[in-house]
Formats: C-alpha cells, structure tokens, sequence
C-alpha cells in the first residue's frame, strides 16, 4: 500500500529562502523530496492568483516563504505578502477549501536547518490532511 | 446644525431644481445624471449642461445600467475637469468612486457629489420585460419606500442614504425634501446658491427602522447563502450556469486594469498543459478555469467591493455572483475592519502594512513547530 506522496509547490524568494534552500543542498541537510520550488525575486511578486491556480490544478500544498519582516531586501515587500497571504486564506476559508494547505513562512538565509525543518512539517501536515479534494474534479 | 434646505417638492425635481442652480450661477460646468433613453427601454448617464435634458432626467432611476463611479473615472482618470461637475449618484456609486479615487481613478475633486434616499433598483431584466410597468409600479413605490421586487443585494442594503457624499438629499419620512450639506464642499457651494440655511436636526426615525429591517434582512442571507457556497461542490453548483463571458467584470466599477490578469499572457494556457490537466483528472471542462477566475477576482477586489449588485444585473445567465462576492467581501474586509468609501483617507489594506499584525496567518521562524 503505498503512502499518499503529496505535491507541494513552494514559492520562495531569491534572497532570503531560496538561498537558504541552496544552503541547504550544499550543506547535504535531508528534506522530503515533494517540494517543487519556485524562485521569485520577493515574496510580495507571489499574486494570490498563483496560489489559487496551484490549489485548483491539483497541488495538495502551497508554500509562500520570504524574508523575516523587517529584513526584506525590497524594505517592505514580506508585509504586503502577509496581507495578501491571508486574505486568501481567509477567502479558501469562505468558500470550504482547505486554507490549512497554504503556509507563509519567513526563513532568513543563513538558517538552512530551519528551511529543512520547515518542509518536513509542511509535508507531514499535508500527508495527515490527505490529497486535495479539487484534485479528481473534471468540472472545476 | 446642519445646514440646507427644505423644499415643497419631490426629492426628483429638488435634485432638477438643485443641479439647474448650480450651473445657472455658473458653480459648475455641467452636471452627470441618469436619464431615460428616448426608446423608453432604458436609462444611461449624460454629462451635460443643457437646461431641456436636465428638466426630463430621472435622478432617482428604477434601474441601473452603469456603475456611476465608472463614467467618473472616464471622465477624470487622467486629469482633473477643468470646471467642477454636479454628480447625481445613488450610495453605492458614490462609495465606488470613492475607492476608484483612493487608487489614483478618478479625481475627487472635479465633481461635487449629490446622492439621496435610495429605494434600490429594478433588475434590467425585469425593467425589459415591462418598462411601462416597472415605470409604474417604480413612482408609487419610491414615495412609500418599499419595492416589490427589487434585486436581490438591494434587498439586504443597509447603507441606502446619501451620508457620504457631499450634498445629501433626504425624502423619506419628511414632507417635501431636505437638501442638506454633508461636507465643507457641499456647504461652500450650497451657500453660494442661497441653501445654507439651518434646519432641522431630526433624528430620521423612518429611515432606522429601515436599517434594523435590512439588516436582519442581510443577516439572514448571510445564512441562507452562506449555507449554499460552504464547500467546493456546492459552489461549483452555485457558478454552475457560468459561461466565463467575464460580462461582471467589464461592468465593476472596481475592476479598472486595463489588461485583466486574467486575459493576460501570465495565465494563457498552451494546449499541451490541457492535455496534461486531463489526463492527470481523467477530464477535464471547457472552458475551464471558471472556478479561478472567480475566486481570483475575488482575492483581487473584495476589499473595494460596495455590493452595488451591477455584476449579477449583467450577468447573461442569472448566477448569483453579486451576492456571493457581497458575502465574501464581508468577510474578507474583517480581518481587517475595513469599509469600502467610507473615508478618502483610509487606504485600501492591500495599500498598507503594519509591522507586526496578522501573526495567526504566518508561521513565525523560530516557530516551525506547532
């Protein structure tokens, strides 16, 4: 019986979680493979249309990971990305989709264990909430 | 006090009688206003300064087929008019144009803004059925305040006064009608026509029962519909009758861009990519992307939207999309207690941050554990 391998589509940013993703890969530091990422220059380039159209086309988790607040290389990109973060949560709320599926996280560019740490948690969370309902639907 | 004027007449021919002033002194260079089309099967907006045209408008119209706001912004997107502009307004377009002008599309101060006690509108459907009988049944119920079939968001409408625009102009519940300044603007230009007198302060009994009515009307909507788009199925269902015509989004006063993002090369779709999404679904509809358009217009404007019901007016196929957006507009808005066109100087939360705010939506990074 072989396990639900979710996909996960992670959008991070050039210069703080990508960088600690690379970090993370020369460093040899193991994280589940189930991640697809996407480098953005900033966070805040993430539209919630992007997130939206990984849910619908049948990604069973999104990550949105930037600069800690106040360390944005643009100055204030990561605030702007918060507010639009949550309000698509709160949106994927309103309509019964799973906003459990969307994580924003901040991981600096040194702390490579912390992106790794940050995978392994997403993933299991998604394992534990199972395949994305929207995933098997032909009319959506 | 405030300060205004009372009137023996009829809210319609106090509006004439107030927009004819202004122009006659010269106060503006011409007024924008809804008026019937000579066909007798349809209403449009004139900006204009001609005496005959503004005798035979309809400022309180039975239907709306444009967004107020929308012709604004046409006429000042790019600069402001060289002469201030008497805008007769209902409530829900006034709140639009103020947050069209809050994002640089429109010029607040080109027009002076006239708005009124408005009853709601009939559906264009319903007035193209019947204009004779929409006519009718409109200029009774107007007085008495009460439509018998109104659409559906004007039903659970709860800001129906004309508090946020400069002259407001007040009917129900008093004999004749009050014009009364409701901003320094409003005041300086009713002072130079000789309407600034001091009136009465009443407490507008009438028009708070109508307000408790309406809102335990929208609270039970809120239910009702609420009840019909909880889960991806049933708002499948709901959207149903959607054929991605976009026709809701050409008529939002909120939705300016000129190039959507939804007909932009960011989501243009290569037929390979189809292919794939069907055979990973075993399927897949045409068109398809219904459900992320919706939702994405959703994220994009639901902060600005004022419930002014025009997308489900021009939908082809009836799907109720004014009301879903209304309900959740107000929810999304909360997280951030945010009113659209309430305040000029209050930014649109997508515009503004604040350093520390929102922590129940963000992971922080010393905390990936839960």
């Amino acid at each position: 019986m072989s396990e639900f391998e979710p996909k996960i589509v992670g959008f991070l940013c050039y210069w703080c979680s990508y960088t600690a993703a690379d970090l993370a890969g020369i460093s040899r530091l193991k994280y589940p493979p189930n991640i697809r990422i996407v480098r953005v220059m900033c966070s805040s380039r993430v539209d919630p249309v992007f997130i939206l159209k990984a849910l619908l086309d049948g990604a069973d988790g999104v990550l949105v990971a930037g600069c800690k607040p106040g360390d944005c290389h643009y100055q204030k990109g990561n605030y702007y990305a918060r507010r639009r973060v949550a309000l698509t949560k709160k949106l994927l709320e309103s309509v019964g989709l799973e906003p459990e599926r969307v994580m924003l996280s901040w991981i600096p560019a040194s702390e490579a264990p912390k992106f790794a740490e940050v995978v392994k948690e997403f993933t299991e969370r998604i394992k534990k909430l199972g395949p994305n309902p929207v995933k098997g639907e032909v009319f959506v | 006090m405030p300060k205004g004027f009372l009137l023996e007449r009829n809210a319609s021919d106090a509006i004439k009688e107030l927009v004819r002033a202004l122009i006659e002194k010269g106060l503006v260079g011409g007024a924008v206003l809804p008026v019937r089309l000579p066909t007798g099967d349809n209403y449009a907006f004139v900006f204009t300064r001609d005496e005959e045209t503004i005798s035979s408008s309809a400022p309180i119209s039975p239907v709306m087929p444009v967004q107020g706001a929308r012709v604004l912004s046409k006429l000042t997107k790019k600069q402001p008019l060289s002469k201030a502009a008497v805008a007769v307004l209902k409530p829900c377009e006034v709140r639009a144009s103020i947050e069209l002008a809050k994002i640089n599309q429109l010029d607040r101060n080109s027009f002076v803004f006239v708005s009124f006690d408005c009853p709601g509108v009939y559906s264009l459907k319903s007035y193209r059925e019947n204009p004779d009988g929409v006519e009718a049944a409109f200029s009774e119920e107007c007085s008495s305040f009460s439509l018998s079939n109104p659409r559906p968001l004007c039903a659970v409408c709860e800001d129906f006064t004309g508090e946020f625009a400069d002259i407001e102009v007040q009917f129900v519940g008093i004999k004749g009608t009050k014009v009364v300044a409701k901003t320094e603007k409003g005041l300086s230009f009713l002072k130079e026509i000789g309407w600034d007198q001091q009136i009465d302060d009443e407490d507008r009994e009438e028009i708070k029962k109508i307000k408790e009515e309406r809102l335990k009307a929208r609270q039970a909507f809120k239910e009702e519909f609420g009840s019909m788009v909880d889960s991806p199925e049933k708002l499948l269902d709901v959207l149903s009758s959607c054929i991605n015509c976009h026709n809701c989004r050409s008529v939002c006063p909120i939705c300016f861009c000129r190039e959507c993002f939804f007909d932009s090369t960011a989501l243009r779709v290569p037929p390979h990519l189809y292919l794939e999404r069907a055979r990973r679904k075993g399927g897949l509809r045409f068109m398809p992307d219904t459900l992320l358009f919706h939702l994405g217009r959703m994220n994009h404007m639901s902060l600005s939207c004022v419930s002014c019901g025009m997308c489900e007016d021009a939908c082809p196929n009836m799907v109720p999309v004014g009301r879903l957006f209304s309900l959740v507009s107000e929810r999304t808005r909360a997280i951030f207690g945010y009113k659209p066109g309430r305040d000029i100087n209050e930014p649109i939360p997508y515009l503004e941050f604040r350093e520390e705010e929102l922590e129940e939506y963000e992971v922080p990074y010393f905390e990936a554990r839960e």
